[in-house]
Parts: C-alpha cells; structure tokens; sequence
C-alpha cells in the first residue's frame, strides 16, 4: 500500500529505464524463425572490419559482446550467425514502441532506438507494476522481450535495468537507494570509464560506498569538475529531468576503411567524399540548425583515438583540411577511421517555432 | 549472355537505375544491378528490399541470358570507357569482361538467382495519371516531407484518391504543402496511401512532362509503371495524421505578392536572420510589408515591400527557410498570402488547387 504523505513528503519521482532485450539479434530472429535458439550476431562482415551492433544471449555465452569486431566474435563463437543490419526495419520497430510509451507519458526521453527514460510520477498507481504493463503491451504487439529498472531518477533506473535482464525488471525504491549504491561497483555509474576506474582502484575504492568516503572538494581535487557531480552520484542522488525529444547535439559522417590510410594526402582524398555526405545529411536533417563547432575525428590502427575541433567556424572544406592535417600530426599513426562532423549551439525556447500537428 | 550496345544507351539505362542502389550496404546483393538480355533489349533492374527500378536499353543481343554486377563500379567504368562502341560478355561463372576500344576490363558478379524478385501486383488497383501532373504536384509538395524519423508515417508524401481527386500531402508538423489532382477512377479504387521519401525522390527523377503512367496500389506496396521504367516501393503502413484539420477555415487578412520579388527580398534580409532564432518578421502596415531580421551583436536587415493592404497593422514570424521553400518550387508569377494573426498559421496560395500550411514562430519581444 502506498502512503500517501510520504510519497508526497519526499517529492519522489518515477523514472522507469525501458531497454529492449538485443533489440535488433532479437528482430532478426523474430523474422527468421529458423534461426531461434542459434547464436546471432548482427553487424558488419568479418572481411570489412565489420563490427557487431547487437549479438543475442546464445551468443554472448560464447563471451561474444556488442561492439566487438566481427572476426573476433567469429573466433570465440565459429557458429555464430552474423547478419546484415537492416536500420529501417529497427527504426521502424522503434517507432512503433515509442507511440506505445506516449500513451503512458509524454515525458518519454529517446536514449537511442532501444532505450528510453519515462517519467510516470504523475501516473496514477504504482510504477512497478505499470512498467510490467508496459512490457507486456510491447511484448503483444512485437513479440520482442524488454527490461526495465524502475527507481526515483534516472541513475538508479539506468542501472537496475541491468540487474534482471533478459525480459525482467527490478524496483529500487526511494528508501533502498541507500542499500543499492553501498555494494554497486563504481563502475556501473555514467561517467566512470576504464580510467577513472583504475584510478579509483588505486585508492582502494571499488564500490560506491567506498567512493561515500571521500568528501566533495576531495573528489573535485581528484577529478576536477566531474567530481561535484560524483558526489552525488555515488549515493544514488541524480537530479537530471527526463527530457522529451532531446534535440541532437552533433551530427557527423565516418567510415572505417578496409586498409589503414598511411597518408595525409589518403586521408584528405576521403575527408573530401565523407565532407560531402555530411553536409548533404546537415542539409537534410538540420538545415535550421546553427552550427558552433566543426571536428574531425582520427581512429588509429592501434584503437587509440583523436579529436580536433575547432569553435566558430561555419563547415567547409579547407578548415575541415586543417583540422584534419592537426590530428594527423599528433601521432603519424596509419588511420584506421575518419569522422567528420559538426556541433550544434542548443535552441533557444524564446523564439520557437509552434507546431502546426 | 553477350551483348553490344552505344555508351551512351549504358550509360542512360544505368542512371535511371542506380539510384536506388545504396552506398553502404550489407547485404553484397543489393549493390548489384540485374542485367536480364532477350530480343533486341537489356533489361537493367536495381533494389534496396524498399524500393526497387527497372528499366531497359536496346542493344544487340548475340546470347540471352542474366547476371548481375556491382552497379556504382560497372557506372564508373562504362563512364571512362574511350569508344562508343560496348561490348558485354558474361561467362557461365557471371564474370563480365567489357570490351570497348583498347580497352578491357573484367568485372565479376553474382548469379541471377541471388537477386531478389521486384514484388509482384496481382489485384491491384490501377490509375492513370498524366506524368506532367504528378511531377508538378510532387514538386509542389515534397520539401514539405518530414525528416523526423520518430513519425515515420510523415517521411513520405500522402497519396489520397477520393472523389474522382489525388491529393498529395507533405508536413513535418510544422509546415503542410498540399495539392489537388483532377483524376478519373472508379469509387472502388479511392484508398490514402503514404509513399515514402526514397520513392518520392525516385520518382521525380523519372517523370517527364509527357505522357501518362499507370499506378498501381496493391497491399502495401505500390507501382509506378513509366512504360519504359517502373518503380517499385513499399509503402509506409499507419495513418497519416488528420491534414485538413490544420486548414484555416478563415481568412482575415489577404495580399497578393509577386513571387519572385518576395522570394528575393525573403533571401536578403534571411541573410541577417540569427542563427538562433532563426525567424524573419513580417510587419504589415497599409500598402507595404517590411521584411525584417537581426542577430544580437552581428546586425540587422530590412526591406520594403509596396503592396495592396488595407487591413490591421500587425507583424508575424516565420522561419525563412519554411517561406522560402515553397516560393522556390512554385512557378506561378503571383501568389497570395492569407493570415489571420500573429499565433495563427498562414496559408500561401496559388490560382490552382494548392496550399501551403505554415505556422509561424513566436517572437520573444
């Protein structure tokens, strides 16, 4: 039962954290029946230094993961199944699931086609139980299995998505968050990466409550202007809104090449082909938008990688150039990917245009 | 399969076909082109699983038969080749060796087989439209298409057939383009159907101004028969949102403005228009428009427009883009402006069934 003047006492709010279950493997087999209960991967082909997007449960008990590149995958997996990514059929899946979510709230924040935050604190009922029903509405109409974290802001719903997965969600209620961050390793926290993570293990600190130990100017000290935010974060305190519809904050073209570019004169040849396909998507997908900042983005043979950018320039070619020559120069290393793209200023809310329907 | 053919029949047949293939595909198929040879012809056959093209070139076949190629490298070469004269021959194991001149060049391919089959329309229902007419009014309409993958079912233009008319319809939700066709068909065949961007742009691509073509719409999906092409797409399933909605059924306010004069005016004074708010103000006062914009510490435009206007005093924003797009497309010297107040969509119009929706953009100050 709920309590009323507690709900109401703490202000607490409803976050559920929607994440589809390998969302596209999970297509993939729903279309191909014959492939059900077989490892599949779904990505780029072994011979172009492809890499997978999603790979299913089968595979990953082969130690098969998202994101690892193909020829690997195929090596701790032989039998696995790597398909084709078919996007327009992902995005017009999604599609489907977001109008769903509408009908619930319409504070939904799209975090990429499979995940999304809802805010239900102004939905009558508990959120657990609207979070099964949900899943089970997605579920009737896709036969495709979600999982859900359900918990008083968008850290703690993040992570308790995780915990039940496949096909299963877990509630940390306001009074459990205590509890939830003391043991959570400090890993699991948005922010966190490798780095900071083994700077963390150098001061013996390898769970959220360890990390409770240090005081706020202490970790501004170690880890500069993230470490105000840390603070809180650690004890499961997030603040941050569920934002509909957040506007794109880049948007940029890169290829991975089939053999590495030893040169800045083959890098300039395709910056040159990749700038044209950005400019053509800017134009088609953000013609309105102001552009602040232009980068160009260096992957190197050996995975390390490099940023240039540059503030204040409108996008064209031969600052493009430049900023490519830049990052060329810091290491020398053969060039593995080139991205090229463009950072926007946000929108003011003054001057806005209305919607017509 | 062996055929000799002019370079610039190829060339012409590959154009209209290669569109449609995709640049980074993954599945190896889809980047070839199907080439089918019987009789006098060689038929050319592009698809990305949404939409699909065929088309045809004459050429003289010395032996029938079908592969098919990797489409954007068999353009490029056919492009370069030094005669005019082409000659295509195709092993058993589908490897082409194209001779022209001095020159040789051996490209290999895919068996036929592997190539998906273009959908087949049985029981479809059949309309024939002047290709002039759909070409205008895709031209009049389809800038309007939204981009916004989030609603998918506005990423493509509204095909309505109702009432002896085809409506076509493109909004982004913020803007709707609208036109009317007088059209014959039996009550049998009134449908609305959603034809996505890619065949929208497709399809422009191959209509002309002369003759008709014949439309095809069987469940979800839809044929644009050119006698020598046909297009081939998927349509988008749901429904389009209900556009007459957004109509203005009133109208307060009208001018008649010269279309290329606003649009160059509108094109000036934009340049000054900040990046962001990106809004350009209308101010009507009698007999004159002042167009007008300006970005905090960079500057500020403006423009005098004589007019007949007799009516309030009041300004409106609008993002330029949005004016602009549909004083572009349009051909008509004149056309007219109707408004009803500053929060109120304003409706651009022309002497023939069109409209254009556009709502405008609050100003701040």
């Amino acid at each position: 039962m709920q309590d009323f003047s507690v709900h109401n006492e703490a202000k607490s709010r409803a976050i559920i954290h929607l994440d589809m279950d390998c969302f596209y493997a999970a297509i993939e087999v729903r279309d191909r029946p014959s492939l059900r209960g077989k490892p599949v991967g779904v990505g780029g082909a072994r011979d172009r230094r492809g890499v997978l997007t999603t790979c299913n449960y089968e595979a990953r008990k082969f130690g098969v993961r998202s994101a690892m590149p193909t020829f690997m995958a195929l090596q701790r997996c032989p039998d696995l199944i790597v398909l084709p990514t078919r996007f327009d059929v992902y995005r017009r899946e999604a599609a489907v699931i977001r109008e769903m979510l509408h009908r619930f709230t319409s504070l939904v924040e799209p975090l990429s086609l499979d995940e999304a935050y809802l805010d239900v604190s102004e939905h009558p009922g508990a959120p657990a139980p609207l979070a099964q029903v949900i899943r089970g509405m997605i579920f009737r109409k896709t036969k495709l299995t979600s999982s859900a974290g359900i918990g008083p802001n968008k850290l703690i719903a993040k992570i308790a998505s995780e915990m039940n997965k496949p096909n299963g969600q877990l509630e940390v209620t306001p009074e459990q968050v205590p509890e939830f961050m003391e043991k959570l390793p400090v890993r699991k926290i948005w922010g966190i990466g490798e780095k900071t993570e083994r700077k963390l293990e150098e001061l013996g600190v390898k769970t959220c409550g360890e990390l409770q130990r240090f005081s706020r100017p202490e970790l501004v000290d170690l880890f500069g202007k993230f470490g105000i935010e840390l603070y809180d974060l650690c004890r499961g305190i997030d603040q941050r809104p569920v934002e509909p519809d957040r506007p794109r904050k880049s948007l940029s073209t890169e290829e991975t090449f089939t053999i590495d570019l030893t040169t800045l004169e083959q890098c300039e040849e395709k910056l040159e082909e990749l700038f044209q396909e950005m400019m053509a998507d800017l134009a088609q997908k953000e013609a309105t938008r102001s552009v602040t900042k232009i980068f160009v983005k260096l992957k190197f043979n050996d995975f390390t990688r490099t940023t240039a950018e540059r503030a204040g320039l409108t996008p064209n070619l031969p600052d493009f150039r430049g900023l490519l020559a830049e990052a060329f120069a810091r290491t020398g290393k053969p060039v593995r990917l080139i991205g090229v793209g463009v950072r926007f200023a946000e929108d003011s809310p003054a001057d806005a245009q209305m919607p017509l329907l | 399969m062996k055929f000799s053919v002019t370079k610039e029949k190829l060339l012409e047949g590959l154009q209209q076909v290669q569109n449609v293939v995709s640049t980074r595909t993954t599945l190896p198929i889809l980047s070839n082109v199907l080439l089918q040879a019987n009789g006098n012809e060689v038929h050319l056959t592009t698809t990305d699983l949404d939409v699909g093209v065929r088309g045809s070139f004459e050429a003289q076949v010395e032996k029938e038969g079908a592969t098919t190629l990797p489409a954007r490298r068999l353009f490029t070469i056919v492009r370069e080749l030094p005669s005019s004269e082409i000659q295509v021959d195709v092993d058993g194991k589908n490897a082409a060796s194209i001779r022209s001149g001095q020159s040789f060049f051996k490209i290999l391919g895919l068996p036929e087989e592997e190539f998906p089959p273009l959908p087949k329309f049985e029981n479809a229902k059949v309309v024939t439209i002047r290709q002039k007419d759909l070409r205008d009014g895709l031209r009049k309409t389809s800038y309007a298409i939204s981009t916004d993958e989030t609603r998918y079912v506005l990423n493509g233009v509204l095909f309505s057939f109702k009432e002896n008319k085809l409506t076509l319809v493109a909004t982004d939700g913020r803007r709707l383009a609208m036109v009317d066709l007088e059209l014959e068909f039996p009550r049998s065949h009134e449908a609305d159907i959603i034809v996505p961007t890619k065949a929208v742009t497709e399809l422009q691509r191959l209509l002309t101004d002369d003759g008709e073509l014949k439309v095809s719409v069987g469940s979800g999906q839809i044929a644009f028969d050119l006698n020598k092409t046909l297009l081939v797409s998927k349509l988008i399933e749901g429904n389009y949102p209900n556009y007459r909605q957004v109509i203005p059924g009133e109208t307060k306010e009208r001018v008649t403005l010269e279309r290329e004069t606003f649009l160059n005016s509108l094109r000036r004074v934009s340049l000054l228009a900040s990046d962001k708010s990106n809004s350009i103000k209308l101010s009507f006062s009698k007999n004159n428009i002042e167009i007008s914009a300006n970005t905090p510490e960079v500057g500020e435009a403006k423009e005098s427009l004589p007019v007949v206007y007799k009516g309030r005093e009041f300004s409106i924003a609008f993002n330029p883009e949005f004016l602009m797009a549909p004083l572009r497309n349009l051909t008509e010297d004149e056309v007219f402006l109707d408004l009803i107040d500053e929060m109120s969509p304003g409706v651009l119009k022309i002497q023939t069934p069109f409209l254009y929706v556009l709502m405008p953009m609050r100003i701040s100050s």
